[in-house]
């Protein structure tokens, strides 16, 4: 891609006591800001969760609205915060006014930013909300999208695209506008690794293009920092705590940051974790006991299967047993969460089968974990599912925790025990009468495993549970995890997060990374 | 969740200036249209102005719903729209599914009592109600009602575009409801006032297209099951439902999501 | 919702190519003179009517019937209902089927042949309805597919926390909880979804231009008229054949 003719110059930065506070809650998200940032500079902006980072590139975006009266507005303002001398808003208004952005965002779930049905429609529609002639739309859009090397032709469809895909196909809608300020809000989080890569590199290929100024949010650093010439560091009470180059400010700071959740190079937690789980010295309980066996298992999605489209996983043959871990490694669309769902008994084997150890099925009629009842099944095999949201069933923290067990019908007063016990355990007690969606990623990923641990199945399947988490949750998944196995529960998880398999796994599962049917990905979720 | 919006807004709303213009607007309309009557016009055996009155009820309650709307200068943010959109789309496939249990669940209470099946009218009210209780715009009850209504018809619902027609008219009964109380009332209360306007609007097109034969008793019976259905089932239970999700926080972008107490 | 454009369509046949506002036109003028009147013959000449330009509609039998098989199972169970327990009248039970195959025909062909973006951009340009509410509908409908597929995840995900089984009131209750968790994220995506349009300038001026400028040609006309053909010739039909009565009085 060459520098158009047509870009316009790379933006300044300017922000003067600025802080935000939405109108639903009683804290400011973001507050006493003062930065400068000089047109083509790329920073990365750093801060622990909560310290108000998407808030401030909204802000510079000129999403934020105070609106006119108290009941009018999305939240309140205050100091400034302005691009090339004039208001984040104004600057906005008058860039769709004048036919050419100054601003371009791009966030972090790739499903939920694509907002048209064929892929050239989609680049074209930020360039018809700026009223650019009809006759200049279509030649922007193609160069866009070779901009980007998207591979895919206008008419493509969007829903056939993979998560990285996507994300590259939002980038060609971005600089299609031609802004002069790139704002990247954890583009990456939702990626696999080479969605990942990829993305970084078009990023890397559009800044050394245009020149454009940019401010880059993102928790795993690794490739990013390259990018960056500036690291600013957000405090989570207010101002900045740390600026300067990224060697710098990591020498400095880098403890600190990754002790607050981020993932500094250098700071990893598995740094910490200890080697490889090796056997311990004292045999588990019951270690080594088949739980639950796959014999020439094919799998697939009953949305897959109705839609007339071949199983994504076929002839598995695979041991669960009693103290040990099985990790399941391979990137998107290799069938990871179907196999865990079907080994979990939530889909039905469409060839081959899965069954359960003598003691795991006891007292039930079949050894299938798919024909049990769900009641019979919560107690023997626990699922804990890639977005949280999806397993929420109950009102509060603590009545969440208690579906499960009471479900399975253990005695009402041992069910509080066990409330109590995950509750501290998961460092939960503070949110306990709060509703389960209220939560942040990181507690509502400790939620879905306690609640399902609570009915203590021996078997704990986990889709993708590092997924988009902090160092500091992962750390804390690591550790239970361990300690489960240690306490001879067998352990599935399906991962695309080589360290997790690295420091739990004794045997690794890994699905071909051939696409059975490239594009269509699993229906993955996880809003943020 | 506190169901009162805050501020300086609270209180019951006055009789205004509005109320009387929109309902003056309103009544005018309908006397016009029925005064003037539609055309004399014999489409054979049958003159159209048997359809004089249900058009002179929509005209005015759509003259008095704009007069409101304009004048309550709420104006609608994208985001407004687009959650708007979902659960409206989302409300149109709810009603295709009700089309394909709505047969076998009314025709054998329709034995015992041919008006009985009304007792479930208020699932098609729904959409309407939740989308004006969560969106809290002027027009978003007829918006939600009207592309629930063009989404059932488009995805092969049994009366094919008529509930396209049956969405606008039903949406303006719920639409007007909220308009009377100036889009500044979301309670309990307010929800079953508005279901019960979605209610008369869906009984008098029912009536008027359906049922001309039903003995006036039944006729009645019809009006008040539906109206009494649309009550509990889309204005309750339309109530409940935004309750929960605003419980869950999703709502905070929307003025329902503020409305509620700051965390 | 998205994808609607598959197998066993063919989007190049006469009626198929025509501006969405001619076939929403069709639509709309043959429910009118169904809404009208319930008679055999009346409703019977439109589905005639309309059966026989099925051949330029581009859907192919088999399409045509996996995406009608709602109406069809309700028209004829409505048919059969009114023959056994209804008025016992063959031709009222006739009359009941036809009208809902003619009333619902239009529409298949009308979501099987049409894009739903050609569909929003002929709203928005044509027939003039405001763009802003028209787009944020059409890029509701993409969330849709999204949404489907996300209605299996949390079936499974209950089943996993144990719950489902149990009698119709339990069910239902499981029905409510899973309805209202869709409805968390759906919400929470349209909230993206209004960013992620915002910050690409949605919104923020009245002027936009169009990349897939939607205009009516003659052809239109065409397709347009058939179906005010087919409203006026049935009604003409019912009356000729005395059957016609305006369900109004």
């Amino acid at each position: 891609m060459t520098r158009s003719s047509g870009w316009p110059g790379a933006v300044g930065v300017a922000a003067r006591g600025w802080g935000w506070r939405y109108a639903t809650r009683r804290a400011w998200a973001v507050r006493g800001v003062d930065l400068d940032v000089a047109p083509g500079e790329r920073v990365l902006l750093l801060g622990s969760s909560g310290s108000g980072k998407s808030t401030l590139l909204a802000g510079l975006a000129g999403l934020l609205d105070p609106g006119e009266g108290a009941d009018d507005g999305t939240g309140e303002e205050e100091g400034s915060l302005h691009l090339d001398g004039v208001p984040a808003r104004v600057a906005r208004r008058r860039a769709v006014a004048g036919g050419a952005a100054r601003t371009g965002l791009l966030l972090q779930d790739p499903l939920a930013q694509t907002v048209l049905a064929r892929c050239g429609d989609d680049v074209a529609f930020g360039l018809e909300n700026h009223a650019v002639p009809t006759v200049e739309i279509w030649p922007r859009v193609e160069a866009a999208m070779r901009g980007v090397a998207f591979p895919y032709p206008t008419a493509h469809p969007t829903d056939q695209l993979s998560g990285g895909e996507r994300q590259r196909l939002a980038l060609a809608g971005v600089i299609a506008l031609r802004p002069g300020l790139l704002l990247l809000d954890e583009p990456s989080a939702m990626l696999d690794e080479p969605g990942t890569r990829m993305l970084r590199e078009q990023v890397a290929a559009v800044l050394a293009a245009t020149g454009a100024t940019c401010v880059l949010v993102e928790h795993r650093l690794a490739g990013w920092i390259d990018l960056v010439d500036r690291v600013v560091v957000l405090d989570r009470t207010g101002g900045i705590a740390a600026d300067g180059p990224p060697v710098t400010v990591f020498a400095a700071h880098g403890a600190a940051l990754a002790a607050g959740g981020v993932w500094v190079p250098g700071h990893e937690p598995w740094r910490g974790a200890g080697p490889p789980r090796t056997p311990p010295a004292t045999a588990p309980p019951g270690d080594g006991e088949m739980l639950l066996q796959a014999r020439g298992l094919t799998a697939t999605r009953r949305a897959r299967a109705r839609a007339g489209l071949p199983p994504v996983v076929a002839g598995i043959d695979v041991t669960v047993a009693a103290g040990r871990a099985l990790c399941v490694l391979g990137d998107n669309g290799t069938g990871k969460s179907t196999l865990a769902l079907t080994l979990a008994g939530l889909e039905r084997p469409v060839a081959g089968e899965v069954v359960a150890g003598p003691r795991l099925a006891a007292g039930l009629r079949s050894p299938s974990p798919h024909r049990w009842r769900p009641r019979e099944l919560v107690s023997r095999i626990g699922t804990v599912f890639q977005d949280p949201e999806h397993q929420i069933v109950a009102t509060t923290v603590a009545a969440e925790i208690a579906v499960g067990p009471r479900r399975a019908g253990v005695p009402a007063a041992d069910v509080e025990a066990r409330v109590e016990e995950l509750l501290g355990r998961m460092r939960l007690e503070h949110v306990a009468r709060a509703n389960p969606f209220t939560l942040s990623g990181g507690e509502q990923r400790r939620l879905s495993v306690a609640a399902v641990l609570a009915a203590r199945p021996r078997v704990l399947v986990l889709d993708e549970p590092t997924f988009g988490q902090d160092a500091r949750t992962w750390d804390a998944l690591v550790a239970l995890l361990r300690e489960l196995i240690a306490a001879g529960h067998g352990v599935v998880a399906v991962t695309h997060d080589a360290p997790l398999a690295g420091v739990l796994g004794d045997a690794v599962l890994r699905l071909g990374s051939e696409h059975p049917d490239r594009g269509r990905e699993e229906p993955r979720v996880g809003a943020a | 969740m506190s169901t009162t919006v805050p501020g300086r807004r609270a209180g019951a709303p006055r009789l205004s200036a509005v109320h009387l213009a929109a309902l003056a607007a309103g009544v005018l309309a309908g006397l016009l249209v029925w005064r003037i009557g539609l055309p004399d016009v014999h489409v054979w055996d049958t003159t159209l102005t048997a359809l004089t009155v249900p058009t002179a009820l929509t005209v005015g309650a759509g003259a008095g719903v704009v007069v409101i709307a304009v004048t309550s200068h709420r104006a609608w943010r994208v985001v407004d729209m687009t959650v708007a959109a979902v659960l409206a789309v989302a409300g149109g496939l709810f009603l295709w599914g009700m089309n394909a249990a709505w047969l076998p669940l009314t025709t054998p209470i329709g034995k015992v009592y041919p008006p009985l099946p009304a007792l479930l009218n208020g699932v098609w009210i729904l959409p309407g109600v939740l989308t004006g209780l969560i969106v809290r715009k002027p027009g978003a009850a007829l918006f939600g009602e009207t592309v629930a209504g063009a989404v059932e018809a488009l995805t092969g619902g049994l009366w094919g575009f008529t509930s396209l027609y049956y969405g606008i008219v039903e949406g303006l009964g719920v639409e007007l409801v909220f308009a009377l109380l100036l889009y500044r009332r979301y309670g309990p209360v307010a929800a079953m006032a508005a279901g019960a306007g979605g209610g008369v609007a869906l009984s008098v097109l029912d009536l008027t297209f359906y049922f001309t034969d039903y003995p006036a008793g039944q006729k009645l019976a019809y009006v008040l099951l539906s109206v009494l259905s649309c009550i509990v089932i889309a204005g309750l239970g339309g109530w409940a439902l935004a309750r929960a999700l605003a419980a869950t926080g999703a709502l905070a972008p929307l003025s329902s999501g503020r409305a509620a107490q700051r965390v | 919702m998205t994808g609607a454009l598959d197998r066993g369509v063919d989007a190049a046949a006469y009626a198929a190519r025509a501006n969405p506002v001619a076939k929403l036109a069709v639509g709309l003028s043959i429910a009118v003179a169904m809404v009208l009147s319930l008679d055999p013959v009346t409703a019977g000449t439109a589905l005639l009517l309309e059966v026989v330009a099925l051949p330029w509609c581009g859907l192919s039998p088999v399409a045509l019937a996996r995406r009608s098989w709602v109406a069809l199972v309700a028209a004829l169970a409505a048919g059969v209902g009114t023959a056994l327990f209804g008025s016992g009248d063959p031709q009222a039970a006739a009359a009941v089927t036809a009208r809902i195959l003619a009333v619902t025909l239009p529409g298949v062909v009308l979501l099987a042949t049409t894009d739903p973006t050609d569909l929003a951009d002929a709203l928005a340009q044509v027939l003039r309805l405001p763009h802003r509410f028209v787009l944020a509908a059409l890029a509701a409908t993409r969330l849709l597919g999204v949404l489907s597929d996300e209605w299996a995840v949390l079936g499974l995900a209950r089943r996993a926390r144990g719950l489902g089984g149990g009698g119709p009131l339990g069910r239902l209750r499981d029905h409510l909880g899973r309805i209202l968790a869709l409805l968390v994220v759906a919400v929470r995506r349209a909230t993206v979804l209004a960013t992620a349009m915002e910050a690409r300038g949605f919104g923020a001026a009245t002027r936009r231009t169009w990349a897939r400028p939607s205009r009516l040609h003659p052809s239109d006309a065409v397709v347009a008229g058939y179906g005010l053909l087919v409203a006026v010739a049935a009604t003409a039909a019912g009356v000729a054949a005395g059957t016609w009565h305006l369900v109004l009085t």
